[in-house]
């Protein structure tokens, strides 16, 4: 049986592991030794893509903007590209659900009705699509240092994530050619991970603010039964959100129509990060902004920040009580608090946790890594190595039809320990009616308008009869991925009906399918032979842009530099045709170092001119 | 009997094959689920212990490489089993079900105001809409009025639910006639529920929340 490996599949980092023995490894990328990869994915001019820190790597070529598109420079045509960040926030959402702040980061298709797709050089791409590239990346990782293929695997969701969110984080994992064997709420698997040695027993809280999403778990801990009793949280609630804040502040006297080019807030975003983590351990910290005309420079205290970050961690707090009154509790009868995700590191955080819950929370495992260590125990409970863990999730939200007059009839309250099931009968209004529509939600409202749409499917066909004769049974199963599935059938005839359930916003079957055969299938080829095609395909790529760059761009370089440079690329072109595929990757980097300050001067210049043509577009 | 979709053999319908312990995915009765003769008075603790070892045993991460038809069974059992423990846990949806096999149901939303609980009503009301008209003065005293009531709401869903637990025993003991029992259980569970709505109102009038939003 193929062993199964645990994914955090996060909003800013995303991480594998296995179980080793009785402990959880995670795998670090080979070369930098770095566990953590980078949630970015850029999609290059003609379709290449690249992950993590090669994602980041390439933001400064595919993020220029002209005339109002993004452009990349250095590619072959000049085509547009695009460096895809934090596409969690994205995941399984119809178009007009994206939030208005997430709106200008990307081009879209559109923002009307069906699923929300990136549109990038004349080409869309469904998040689940760029999210498969991740998977893959973290795949390659594992086959390199284990030497076996991964096939099955585990991956975490924010427990708060709604049925459309995680079919598209399964069909993330079916396009990268995986069998996702569960998906598991990232609270509970930061619980395993602490259960796993006793550091945390009894009723546990678990506070898990990550990079875009917020959850809390109350979970009761006993003789190895994890069972979840109350999640709650805020899928667009996380670091992302700190970050912005500091963004708006450094962005404050900057011209409005600079606000808004993309490669300008990323330098924003960049530097905004940088000061939040040093806030954590400092009191002041100050960011620097270069723009083509001048350098923006702002100090933040720390007293500063956190009157900015308060109105957010109260958010979080308020989620938590909340599930605390579900799980029937109150804030001091949990025995242990335990802090998930990397904005925990705020000192904010902490003690605004510390004082709610009334006791200090645990961080003794890395909150980076506590997630992906879980899904790696979950994994080993699946391959049954730990048949003395069982965990028992719950369901974050209700679930319902809707009925007559636009109401949300409830069937499945949230909260409900999965897998549950539900069966309800259903009849026709009208005589000889020979469909029945049957609308599926997924919320807390009472009307069915304002709960989010789930799916729609078609009973039938049913037999003409008067109207109320049929009877028709439908079984609502939500599984232990919190997925639901439904079945029908005829009371009297005891005949199965088949459902074909539309899904609101997520991909069909068909549609799937039709991606995976568009993707490049290098699935049936040996992991080396992969490895030597992705450095062959990275050297290629380099080489074609640095080609176009030296002719375009001359007259930034000079004439030591460029031999230099040209001495290294003639080197690359001919290991590139030959299988040292070590030696290629080598030469790839050098050759990155190497064209660096150039690929840097070019950047300035290609703003100057872009902020140039759209002061005179201005005065005209 | 049923035919075991792990090891093939034919076995009593029950949660789980009694062979090899595989799930069968067949429908139950929920008593009969947990194992459990159809008796009203269960322990909290015995059935906890129950709904925990038969999940080890037969929940879908015990399956994940079987066969789809054993997977398919592990996770119809299972969501059974789950549904059985929190209909029995609690003792008003446990009352409630009893109604069902019994081929009767309260009625839908419970609009009825129980005649025994028409004054305690009528009185919870008014104080409620004095609270609405007195927001800017006044307010503490009523509150505090409403917290009080708040209190003997409490006491009266206490000694209704005693009321349940002995209207259980007669039908355990098999002391009393069937209709006369069903009409006190019936008459129990909706006074219950009257008692939560309105215990529910008058917490969100004391957090000042509109009543009747969310929830």
């Amino acid at each position: 049986m193929a062993r199964i490996f645990g994914i955090d599949l996060g909003t800013t980092n995303s991480l594998i592991a296995m179980m080793d023995g009785d402990r959880p490894r995670i795998f670090a990328d080979a070369e930098t030794g770095n566990p953590l990869l980078p949630s970015v994915v850029a999609i290059a001019p003609r379709g290449e893509t690249f992950v993590g820190e090669r994602a980041i790597a390439m933001e400064p070529h595919l993020t220029v903007e002209r005339d109002g598109r993004i452009h990349a420079v250095g590619f072959e045509g000049g085509e547009a590209g695009a460096v895809i960040r934090s596409v969690k926030r994205y995941m399984g959402l119809g178009g007009a659900e994206v939030a208005a702040e997430d709106r200008h980061r990307y081009s879209f298709a559109d923002f009307s009705g069906a699923a929300v797709r990136f549109a990038i050089g004349g080409r869309t791409f469904t998040p689940p699509q760029i999210s498969a590239e991740i998977l893959r990346a973290l795949k390659a990782r594992a086959e390199t240092a284990t030497g076996e293929p991964v096939e099955r695997v585990v991956i975490t969701v924010p427990a708060y994530f709604n049925d459309g969110q995680r079919q598209a984080t399964k069909d993330a994992g079916r396009l990268a050619g995986l069998e996702v064997v569960r998906l598991v709420n990232e609270p509970t698997a930061a619980s395993l991970a602490y259960g796993l040695n006793q550091l945390a027993e009894g009723r546990v809280a678990v506070y898990d603010l990550g990079g875009g999403t917020f959850d809390i778990s109350i979970l009761n801990i006993e003789g190895g039964i994890f069972e979840v009793l109350a999640t709650n949280g805020d899928t667009h609630l996380g670091g992302d959100d700190f970050d912005r804040l500091l963004v708006d502040l450094l962005l404050e006297d900057v011209a409005p129509q600079m606000r808004l080019d993309r490669h300008i807030w990323n330098s924003a975003r960049g530097a905004a990060e940088a000061a939040k983590k040093h806030l954590s351990a400092h009191d002041e910290a100050e960011m620097t902004l270069r723009l083509p005309d001048r350098e923006v420079r702002r100090t933040i205290t720390r007293v500063e920040f956190e009157g900015l970050a308060g109105p957010l961690v109260e958010r979080s707090l308020e989620r938590c009580r909340m599930a605390l009154a579900d799980a029937g509790l109150s804030a001091h009868e949990v025995a242990a608090v335990v802090l998930v995700g990397g904005s925990t590191r705020m000192p904010l955080v902490r003690a605004r946790v510390a004082e709610l819950f009334g006791r200090e929370p645990l961080c003794s495992l890395d909150p980076d890594h506590v997630v992906a260590l879980g899904a790696a125990v979950q994994a080993g409970v699946l391959m049954g190595s730990r048949s003395d863990m069982l965990l028992l999730d719950v369901v974050p939200l209700s679930l319902g039809i809707e009925t007559m007059g636009g109401l949300m009839e409830r069937l499945i309250h949230r909260n409900t320990t999965i897998p549950t099931s539900v069966t309800e009968g259903f009849t026709t209004g009208v005589d000889n009616q020979t469909h029945v529509d049957i609308h599926v939600l997924q919320g807390e409202r009472e009307l069915a308008a304002d709960c989010r749409s789930l799916a729609r499917f078609k009973l039938g066909p049913i037999e003409p009869q008067p109207a109320g004769l049929p009877r028709i049974e439908v079984t609502f199963l939500i599984d232990a991925n919190g997925i639901l599935n439904v079945t029908a059938r005829d009371q009297r005839t005891g005949r199965e009906h088949s459902v074909d359930v539309k899904p609101s916003y997520g991909l069909t079957d068909d549609e799937i399918e039709r991606m995976l055969e568009e993707s490049i299938d290098l699935g049936e080829q040996d992991l080396e032979q992969r490895m030597l095609i992705a450095a062959r395909n990275d050297a290629a790529q380099l080489l074609g842009a640095l080609s176009r760059q030296l002719g375009e761009y001359h007259s930034l370089i000079e004439a030591d530099e460029r031999l230099k440079i040209e001495e290294c690329a003639s080197k690359l072109d001919r290991a590139r045709h030959g299988t040292d595929r070590a030696y290629i990757s080598s030469l790839v980097e050098e050759l990155n170092r190497l064209t660096t300050p150039f690929a840097e001067r070019i950047m300035d210049r290609a703003i100057a001119q872009a902020l140039e043509k759209k002061s005179v577009e201005e005065l005209s | 009997m049923v035919q075991c979709p792990s090891c093939a053999r034919p076995c009593e319908p029950r949660l789980f094959c009694q062979k090899c312990g595989a799930p069968l995915g067949v429908e139950l009765d929920l008593f009969a689920a947990l194992g459990l003769p159809r008796k009203l008075r269960l322990d909290a603790r015995e059935l906890e212990r129950i709904y925990h070892e038969t999940g080890r045993r037969i929940h879908p991460d015990r399956f994940a490489s079987a066969a789809p038809a054993v997977r398919r069974a592990s996770l119809n059992s299972t969501a059974l089993l789950t549904r059985a423990y929190r209909t029995l846990r609690d003792p008003i949806s446990r009352g409630r079900y009893w109604l069902e096999l019994n081929g009767e149901k309260l009625a839908e939303n419970n609009q009825r105001v129980p005649a025994a609980l028409a004054e305690t009503v009528f009185e919870v009301q008014e104080q409620l809409a004095e609270l609405r008209a007195a927001r800017d003065g006044g307010a503490d005293a009523l509150g505090a009025a409403l917290r009080e009531r708040r209190a003997e709401l409490e006491n009266s869903i206490a000694t209704t639910q005693e009321e349940l637990q002995r209207n259980f025993a007669r039908w355990d003991e098999g002391t009393g006639e069937r209709q006369v029992l069903l009409n006190g259980l019936k008459s129990a569970l909706s006074a219950i529920a009257y008692l939560r709505t309105l215990t529910r109102d008058v917490d969100r009038a004391l957090e000042g929340a509109p009543a009747g939003l969310a929830g």
